[in-house]
């Protein structure tokens, strides 16, 4: 960058936060109106959205499997929603992400301690189990797996999209 | 061209320093601060001692802590810590730490811990002989050392305390063996010196669901009875009772509902049971079955060998969870939260006949951010709501009786 920018320390300092940013990207809290966004965001594209938690059992041998998923599938945004209790461990989300290829992903992690609130956002009759995943077609219509995805599912779904493309 | 990409950048980096200046914000927190104080827990379990004083054990700021009340919870006598360091206390949504106290003032606490990086559990036990002044040194429940977590203490009359947990401990056996290990085994032991020492664990059943709590209590002296999320044939994630023959010998798994819940999932929802003193076992809980969604209450008069048809609780549309029984002489009470959109309250309703009929609901106290599981606990004479909310703080609130 050519531009003068050396005496702002400041501007600097959040410059190089932006570098980071671009080459791992963060964990985005996800908050009150968060899920809204990324309805808008995705609007018009075959979204998969995944809930899951550090905590949890059958998260971890999920995660690793729809990491290959977004893999093999490009024409699927793949979305992550860290949706444990808060205080959240950024720490161990990021690394069980990067651990299961869900490095590059969106990644999102529950950030409001009010936890029943942003449930209900999402989808009013979630009692917060996990993992959980929803599907969302580019038309909108939104179908949820509770618990574990058979990943075979999946693949049905992803070119029932393709197909109507 | 290098303007508006420089002012992007720039525009981006604030948003991502907004982003995680929020990410440490403290009003994201479920605390309401983060000192071991009580008005910073997140979780406070109570129980009354046999001269009528009031004990709650909670846990804020990684630390856990009792205090006393004599009178009904308006004022608590300065806290006593339990644990003398910062600890990983398990914050999962259905652990909390457990309290008894004896016939003799003796105080037994349980808790539950994160021991690894990989939320392996481990549960430590501590007892107080000085009128809750001192704690002694904490001691793990058990020896192995592979993961517990969702204890539950209850007492008996002759003062035994009772002790059962979920334990991964035998899926190293089923690793080694080349077997498939699902959810974890239900374990139990006891102590007959008010929660110093514990007997060897023993398992009470294997194959329950690994991330929900347990209801435990007493059916009549010398046997305990434990609800659980049992995992039945085909991964069904529904209820069942096992009623002990002693404190050291785990009986039949009787089923409490078909609810089908095939799930391969953390309900992070666990169930609640109380024995009326005719030996009448209430029982509530969660399911999101194909039979049925949302809370259930139902009772049995044979110790779990039959259950009563299943009755549902609250409003659907406002997300009833986290429900709570509890018999006495005077009546059987039960409470759970809904959500509004906005607000949080707790619904109340109570049976004089046994469990047969039920008052309408009512709310008895709401709060507007994050709040404990509403708990209830009895003096022998009056049943009281225990609530801790963000927002409002600690609250004991008697249940008002119903006409």
């Amino acid at each position: 960058m050519r531009v003068r920018f050396a005496g702002l320390a400041g501007l600097v300092a959040l410059t190089a936060s932006v570098a980071a940013l671009a080459a791992s990207p963060a964990l985005k809290p996800f908050e009150r109106g968060t899920w809204q966004s990324v309805l808008k965001g995705h609007a018009g594209r075959p979204v998969l959205v995944h809930f899951w938690g550090v905590t949890c059992g059958p998260c971890k041998v999920e995660l690793p499997l729809l990491g290959q998923f977004a893999k093999d599938h490009p024409e699927v945004d793949v979305v992550t929603v860290s949706a444990d209790l808060v205080p959240n461990l950024p720490g161990a989300t990021q690394s069980m992400l990067d651990k299961a290829g869900l490095s590059s992903t969106e990644n999102f992690i529950f950030n409001d301690g009010f936890v029943e609130r942003l449930r209900f956002e999402i989808d009013p009759a979630w009692q917060g189990d996990i993992p959980r995943t929803m599907l969302i077609s580019r038309e909108g219509t939104v179908t949820t797996i509770e618990g574990s995805a058979e990943m075979g599912d999946l693949e049905k779904w992803s070119a029932q999209q393709l197909a109507k493309h | 061209m290098i303007r508006t990409g420089l002012l992007a950048i720039l525009a981006l980096a604030f948003a991502q320093g907004t982003a995680l200046a929020q990410m440490r914000a403290p009003s994201a927190s479920e605390a309401a601060c983060e000192e071991p104080t009580l008005r910073c827990a997140t979780k406070a379990t109570p129980a009354f001692g046999p001269d009528g004083t009031l004990w709650l054990v909670w846990m804020a700021g990684g630390q856990v802590s009792v205090a006393s009340s004599r009178d009904e919870g308006r004022s608590f006598s300065a806290p006593t810590h339990v644990t003398t360091k910062r600890l990983s206390l398990d914050w999962g949504p259905d652990a909390r730490p457990k309290i008894v106290i004896d016939r003799n003032g003796g105080i037994a606490l349980a808790f539950s811990t994160f021991r690894d990086a990989a939320f392996n559990g481990e549960v430590f036990t501590t007892r107080s002989a000085d009128g809750g002044k001192s704690f002694g040194e904490l001691k793990p429940i058990t020896a192995s050392n592979e993961s517990q977590r969702f204890e539950a203490l209850a007492l008996d009359q002759d003062g035994t305390v009772f002790a059962a947990w979920l334990d991964k401990r035998n899926r190293i056996v089923a690793k080694e063996a080349g077997q498939k290990y699902e959810g974890a085994g239900l374990f139990f032991t006891s102590s007959g010196d008010g929660g110093t020492t514990y007997a060897e664990a023993k398992l009470a059943r294997e194959g329950t669901c690994e991330c929900c709590r347990l209801g435990l209590a007493f059916a009549a002296p010398g046997r305990p009875v434990v609800i659980f999320r049992n995992i039945f044939e085909g991964g069904v994630r529904d209820h069942a009772v096992m009623t002990f023959t002693d404190v050291a010998t785990p009986g039949e798994v009787r089923r409490v509902s078909n609810d089908d819940w095939q799930i391969n999932a953390c309900p992070h929802h666990g169930p609640s049971l109380t024995v009326a003193p005719n030996g009448t076992y209430h029982v509530v809980w969660y399911t999101n079955g194909k039979a049925r969604k949302g809370l259930f209450y139902a009772h049995s008069r044979d110790e779990g060998r039959t259950f009563s048809a299943p009755m549902a609780l609250g409003q659907p549309g406002r997300n009833p969870t986290r429900p709570y029984v509890l018999a006495s002489a005077k009546g059987t009470v039960m409470v759970w939260k809904e959500f509004d959109g906005e607000k949080t309250s707790v619904q109340m309703t109570i049976s004089r006949d046994d469990g047969e009929t039920w008052s309408p609901p009512k709310t008895i106290s709401s709060t507007s951010d994050t709040s404990d599981h509403p708990l209830l606990v009895s003096n022998g004479k009056q049943t009281y709501l225990s609530w801790m909310t963000k927002a409002d703080g600690y609250r004991l609130t008697a249940i008002e009786d119903q006409p």
